[in-house]
């Protein structure tokens, strides 16, 4: 290789270097640097305000050791995970379901398209208000159903029993709409020489279903169930909606990123805050969601029409 | 030519970077302003509450406080109930911080936990507190410093009713505690829910306080010098009371549902619930939430009559220490200790004077301190934040009082686990 081509390569990748470096400062500063310095945190009695002092493993002792946070935090993380099994065996199959539906150009399907696309824009304080106008004891339009229907009223959101129940019906109205529109846009992708050549070999349609469409949807599958795992185990917003910084009635819209809220800033009034007992909740949550995804990962992989 | 290009983007560099540095210096206050102390004082402040119930407090504070020093721009931020704390410690620990804030003054550990770090200015020679109680500079004072400005104003409890429905059947105000249960038994065999209430520690709290007054006010009295223990007998029934009403369905068949206040309002302003017990300061709510709704408010009365107003003065504004605006800020902080500020702030939010040299903005207001007849009772809550390490006892608190009602928890236990912590 000559001298000039060397000095063009180098001068080539030192453009490309140059480019990525705005980009690589801002990841570095607002990215990289707090998570180092949360795990760092993690490791630390820091308040908020003031100095800290380095406490070792206390902060992660306790987690799985304390009398009073321990059950808090494993009933939220159960509730995490179970919230996972529903993406798995409900909500996911219900989007492929109804993305298939619309495929198949069944009729009314732009409307019925533009109904599950429409809580896409709508946000989660707005859904929350919503689930409140239907379901409150007092004022919400179940009860008031129900009362006229002569029926027994009831607490909904109030009543341990139903108040997770409710919040996957809530969660499902939601966000089925941005499954549908990767499994749809994946069916789209799918050749149609393909398609065309099952019809003229006389396939059904149970049979395209199954040897045609299912396979060749995986990859989009593996992707949206990747990303509604780490939705299920990273999920607040609605849950606090619903059941506040406390995690509704016995814990039954608690999950561990409200215990992270409830325990890092304190609730409300309280005012207390724990900044590093925050940083080890977090700690762990990461290594349990890292866990989580790369299993899975492994799973779907078998999977993965092209290998 | 290369050299020009060369000398344009360096100059255009460092206009960008200027203006950057320009942008992110943008603090609490503007420095070069408050260094142009020309004859009067000027500048600006910039104030941070947590609440937008005391939107109309802080307005009339400072058109007030305009006409005295109409050269001091003041800016404020209401920054949400739930986050405020939180805000305003990485605020303050970035040295970017508000000149002027609110504290829950010694309810909660977040204004000793700033003091400790030298966050909060020193008032005690700064501000005239003359107007200001004894029992107020309590809400404001950490290691013999005064570093709030509390308000005269009770943050009290009371028992709202629906005027119209207590008319049209025939239900009178309770004289006596019994009285009160057996109000609440008629209403409820009218078909009809006796109280509001919510799942929620707070609003629970604000119910139990005022109940525990009228089911032993002579314990209650004994909460104001800590000279009674916190989880005491009166206590312990008290709360025991409040779970057997539950469980009687004299909160509503379905009321695990309600899960805040707003609710919790809403079913007494819709006429779902004969009454309400909270705070003074949802009267404003309650006539905001139905304009047209006719209510009153009454003292849970004692079995010997007595009634009382259970709660303590509001805890007000604090400096920050790196405020570049002080001598504004100190004037600032003088203003709301006056007389004139006191009356400002308390009329705009409709608050319940602790004073009778303020007068009471409505006519609610006004009824709600009648009605503790001069009797005012020390906070339970306030007492287990003030006697135990980091508030530690009134955090468990938080963490479980909804818990007796559903179940999880007994009253003892409950009480059994503060009392641990009680100095």
């Amino acid at each position: 290789m000559s001298g000039t081509m060397v000095r063009k390569k180098h001068h080539k990748s030192r453009n490309y270097r140059l480019f990525i470096l705005p980009a690589l400062i801002f990841y570095t500063v607002f990215i990289a640097f707090p998570i180092v310095y949360g795990l760092f945190l993690g490791f630390t009695d820091w308040s908020g305000v003031g100095s800290f002092n380095i406490v070792g493993l206390k902060n992660f002792i306790t987690i799985f050791t304390d009398e009073r946070f321990t059950p808090t935090f494993f009933n939220a993380l159960i509730n995490n995970f179970k919230y996972l099994i529903c993406v798995w065996i409900i909500i996911t199959p219900l989007q492929y379901l109804l993305a298939y539906l619309l495929y198949l150009k069944i009729p009314g399907r732009k409307y019925i398209q533009f109904m599950l696309f429409l809580p896409q824009v709508i946000s989660s304080a707005i859904v929350g208000f919503f689930a409140t106008l239907v379901f409150d004891p007092n004022i919400g339009f179940a009860n008031s159903l129900l009362s006229t229907l002569g029926l027994e009223e009831s607490a909904w959101f109030g009543d341990p029993n139903m108040a997770f129940k409710l919040l996957i019906i809530v969660i499902i109205w939601q966000s089925t709409g941005t499954g549908i529109m990767i499994f749809y846009a994946n069916f789209m992708d799918i050749s149609s020489d393909v398609m065309e050549a099952s019809k003229v070999d006389g396939c059904t349609e149970v049979q395209r279903f199954f040897h045609i469409m299912l396979p060749m949807s995986l990859p989009a599958a593996s992707s949206n169930i990747t990303m509604s795992t780490i939705w299920a185990l990273a999920i607040f917003d609605l849950p606090y909606m619903l059941g506040g910084s406390e995690g509704g009635v016995s814990g039954s819209l608690d999950f561990d990123n409200i215990v992270f809220y409830r325990y890092t800033f304190g609730t409300g009034l309280n005012g207390k805050s724990d900044m590093g007992f925050g940083a080890a909740i977090c700690v762990v949550m990461f290594v349990i969601m890292l866990i989580v995804t790369v299993i899975q990962n492994r799973v779907l992989a078998r999977f993965d029409y092209n290998s | 030519m290369k050299k020009f290009k060369k000398l344009l983007a360096i100059l255009l560099s460092s206009v960008m970077a200027m203006s950057l540095i320009a942008c992110g210096s943008s603090g609490s206050s503007d420095a070069e302003d408050s260094s142009e102390l020309e004859g009067g004082v000027s500048g600006s402040l910039l104030i941070w509450e947590h609440d937008y119930s005391y939107e109309e407090g802080i307005e009339a504070l400072i058109e007030g406080f305009n006409e005295l020093y109409p050269d001091v721009e003041i800016t404020y931020l209401i920054r949400g109930d739930g986050d405020y704390d939180s805000l305003l410690k990485t605020a303050l620990q970035s040295g970017d911080g508000p000149d002027i804030f609110w504290t829950n003054g010694t309810a909660t550990s977040t204004m000793p936990d700033l003091v400790d770090n030298g966050m909060i200015v020193d008032l005690t020679d700064v501000v005239d507190m003359s107007f200001i109680s004894e029992d107020a500079l309590n809400v404001a004072t950490v290691d013999e410093g005064i570093y709030n400005v509390p308000w005269m104003q009770m943050d009290t409890r009371t028992c709202y009713y629906n005027k119209d429905m207590f008319e049209q059947n025939g239900w009178e105000i309770p004289t006596t505690f019994s009285e009160f249960v057996t109000l609440m038994e008629t209403i409820y065999n009218s078909g009809t829910t006796p109280v509001s209430m919510a799942l929620d520690s707070w609003c629970l709290l604000f119910a139990y306080e005022p109940i525990l007054a009228g089911y032993d006010h002579e314990y209650c009295e004994g909460l104001s010098d800590y000279s009674v223990s916190a989880t005491d007998t009166p206590v312990r029934e008290a709360m025991q009371l409040m779970v057997d009403w539950a469980e009687a369905g004299y909160y509503g068949d379905n009321w695990t549902g309600v899960l805040d206040s707003s609710s919790q309002i809403l079913a007494f302003t819709t006429g779902n619930a004969a009454m309400f017990i909270d705070g003074s300061w949802d009267a404003s709510n309650i006539s905001m939430n139905n304009p047209g709704l006719n209510y009153g408010a009454f003292a849970i009365p004692s079995e010997d009559g007595t009634t009382g107003l259970v709660g303590t003065e509001a805890p007000g504004f604090s400096i920050n220490t790196e405020s570049q605006n002080m001598e504004a800020a100190e004037l600032f902080m003088n203003y709301c200790a006056s007389k004139e500020g006191q009356t400002a702030w308390i009329q705009a939010i409709g608050g319940v004077p602790s004073t009778t040299e303020i007068e009471s903005s409505s006519e609610i207001i006004q009824e709600i301190s009648d009605s503790g007849n001069g009797n005012t009772y020390r906070s339970w809550q306030n007492v287990l934040s003030n006697y135990s390490d980091e508030s530690e006892a009134s955090n468990i608190w938080a963490d479980d009082f909804t818990k007796i009602f559903t179940g999880e928890m007994t009253v003892d236990e409950l009480c059994d686990e503060i009392e641990v912590l009680m100095q």
